[in-house]
């Protein structure tokens, strides 16, 4: 029981040692000496970590091993790159970002303690997917609503600003997961085969026409195609899981594709976004710089990076940034260039280790609601990673939405902990069946 | 620029440490999926998740269970009969448990399990202990429902 327990406690020793290493480097580079500083802060990381693990072992004993020190250490790679930052810029970011760490994990045992029995979460589905469309849209609102690069990503009160797609995500995931659970059934009676794949009924096409309808929607309405596919993913995702038919997963695909192409042609904000994709040259000084200048930076870092603190984030002398965005945006840039191929490659296999523990949890689980909820929360975390380490490698046209607990920014930090607390919740109890033989 | 060295040492290091961290983390993670396979005796069996070689399959309503007779539910991938709203293929019948049996393919075959129901399922007249295979055109029966059984097997 507690074996699982100790290699979780094992796994964050490394974690805590990359992230004094990380902060190590920045202090060697930036003040020219070494103090004790980045140690304390590494063992602060630790205790902090260390609270967190004894809340697990305590609540969730049979809870997946992994999960927790995977996402604790894409967190240490966001505090170190953003203390670089810091170091550069003269701003606060690590230290905003560390509090958030800390706010996300007490909302992290709150949602522990609260919803140990996640099945309630069932029946207020059509409440969980009300807020989370009222928080998608809110961004459109007059007052509180606030645009950035032409998407509508974000809402400020007053000093916070805050970005309500974070957390619609999880609120969409778990309608998406508790209505597939009941009406899976509906969608697979009276399949015809054609042609070797097999179809739907049309009239069951409904569902699947529905959010088609809210992703083009999202995207007309956000402007924003990363969080427009992140959704529409993680519904393709969930369907497949819930029917087993491949055609729902190719009819879906062919059906954005089609409408993001339509868009394409009529919404001017789309437009200039693929067609920067498709040809950043055409304005290298505006709307292509910052797709320009992530690629060259991350051309720099070679094989093994140009160091901690070394990349170049402000043209030399002036305050212009030379990546913009880069705690944000860019931040996979700015790890690329500085640790290389091999660093960018070691973050996205923390991401693919993260997706390969959130699948197991949804193998081992016993009831459909379950495994689609481990799938579906999996799967959109997995894909918003693709969608922003895509859109800076130019594999398909940059957004804005964050990378998944590296980004500067507190709703992200936030979301992707209550994820967390739901994973571990479903896979403490499909761990402990399993371990009992039900 | 007096610490250089140590700076690059730190980032070999860095990398080092977290290339081996990701190492660990992936081999374990590979130990940890065999464990589990080994300790659940239908480790593949599970309900929604249809095995690679699993053919389409459907049950077609005889009689009873308050459901029109000539009804086909896909099965593709496995179901759970019963009584109760949860189970995949939910019908009324006073002698049917909340979630009476379940249906799954293995390979390319499919299986019955009595999930310790009251009164027990039958598989062409015969009791189901533990899990039976299912053939095209068995008849299961549930109380006073029953169903026949359709293999789409090329």
């Amino acid at each position: 029981m507690s074996a699982s327990r100790n290699r979780e406690l094992l796994a964050l020793v490394p974690v805590a040692l990359l992230l004094t290493a990380g902060f190590a480097a920045v202090f060697a580079q930036n003040d020219n000496q070494l103090t004790n500083l980045s140690l304390s802060y590494g063992l602060y990381f630790l205790a902090i970590c260390l609270a967190t693990h004894i809340y697990i072992r305590i609540r969730l004993p049979n809870a997946d091993p992994y999960l927790f020190p995977l996402m604790a250490l894409l967190t240490a790679f966001g505090l170190v790159m953003l203390y670089r930052l810091d170091a550069e810029m003269g701003s606060e970011l690590a230290r905003d970002q560390a509090n958030w760490f800390v706010i996300g994990l007490i909302l992290f045992a709150v949602v522990i303690q609260f919803f140990k029995d996640y099945s309630v979460l069932e029946r207020y589905r059509y409440t969980i997917a009300l807020i989370s469309l009222g928080l998608l849209m809110a961004p459109r609102l007059p007052v509180i609503g606030s645009q950035v690069n032409g998407a509508y990503l974000g809402i400020s009160l007053g000093p916070i600003s805050f970005q309500p797609a974070e957390l619609a995500k999880i609120g969409i995931v778990i309608f998406l997961a508790s209505y597939l659970r009941e009406h899976r059934e509906l969608l697979v009676v009276g399949a015809r085969r054609f042609l070797g794949i097999t179809f739907p009924p049309l009239k069951h096409l409904g569902p699947l026409l529905v959010v088609w309808g809210a992703a083009m929607f999202m995207l007309i309405f956000i402007r924003d195609l990363g969080s427009s596919l992140m959704f529409f993913a993680a519904f393709l995702a969930l369907i497949y899981v819930a029917t087993g038919r491949l055609s729902f997963v190719v009819i879906g695909m062919a059906m954005f594709l089609a409408g993001a192409w339509v868009i394409y042609h009529t919404v001017p904000h789309v437009t200039d976004r693929v067609d920067i994709w498709l040809d950043p040259y055409q304005d290298p000084s505006g709307a292509g710089y910052q797709i320009l200048q992530s690629m060259f930076a991350m051309a720099d870092g070679g094989l093994f990076g140009e160091g901690f603190a070394q990349a170049m984030v402000v043209i030399p002398g002036t305050d212009a940034p030379l990546l913009p965005a880069a705690q944000t945006d860019l931040i996979y840039t700015l790890i690329t260039s500085e640790l290389g191929l091999f660093g960018a490659c070691a973050i996205i296999a923390t991401y693919l280790l993260v997706a390969a523990r959130g699948f197991k949890v949804a193998l081992l689980a016993n009831d459909g609601f379950s495994k689609l909820l481990a799938t579906g929360l999996t799967t959109v975390f997995a894909f918003q990673a693709f969608v922003i380490i895509g859109g800076v490698t130019r594999v398909i046209p940059l957004t804005g939405v964050t990378l998944p607990l590296v980004s500067y920014g507190g709703s992200s930090i936030l979301a992707n902990f209550i994820l967390l607390a739901l994973l571990l919740l479903i896979s403490d109890r499909a761990r402990r069946e399993a371990r009992e033989g039900i | 620029m007096d610490y250089e060295p140590i700076s690059v040492a730190l980032k070999f290091g860095f990398l080092a440490v977290l290339y081996l961290f990701l190492l660990w983390v992936a081999a374990s993670a590979r130990k940890d999926l065999k464990r589990n396979k080994g300790a659940s005796f239908d480790g593949d069996a599970t309900i929604g998740a249809p095995s690679a070689g699993s053919y389409d399959a459907w049950l077609i309503v005889a009689r009873g269970g308050g459901l029109d007779a000539g009804t086909r539910f896909d099965v593709f991938g496995g179901v759970t009969l019963g009584r109760s709203s949860e189970a995949d293929i939910s019908f009324t019948d006073r002698y049917a448990s909340g979630l009476h049996a379940r249906l799954y393919p293995r390979g390319d075959r499919y299986f019955l399990e009595d999930m310790n129901s009251t009164n027990g399922t039958l598989l062409d007249g015969g009791a189901v202990t533990s899990e039976a295979e299912v053939r095209d055109g068995s008849m299961i029966e549930i109380g006073d429902t029953a169903f026949r059984f359709e293999l789409d097997r090329p």
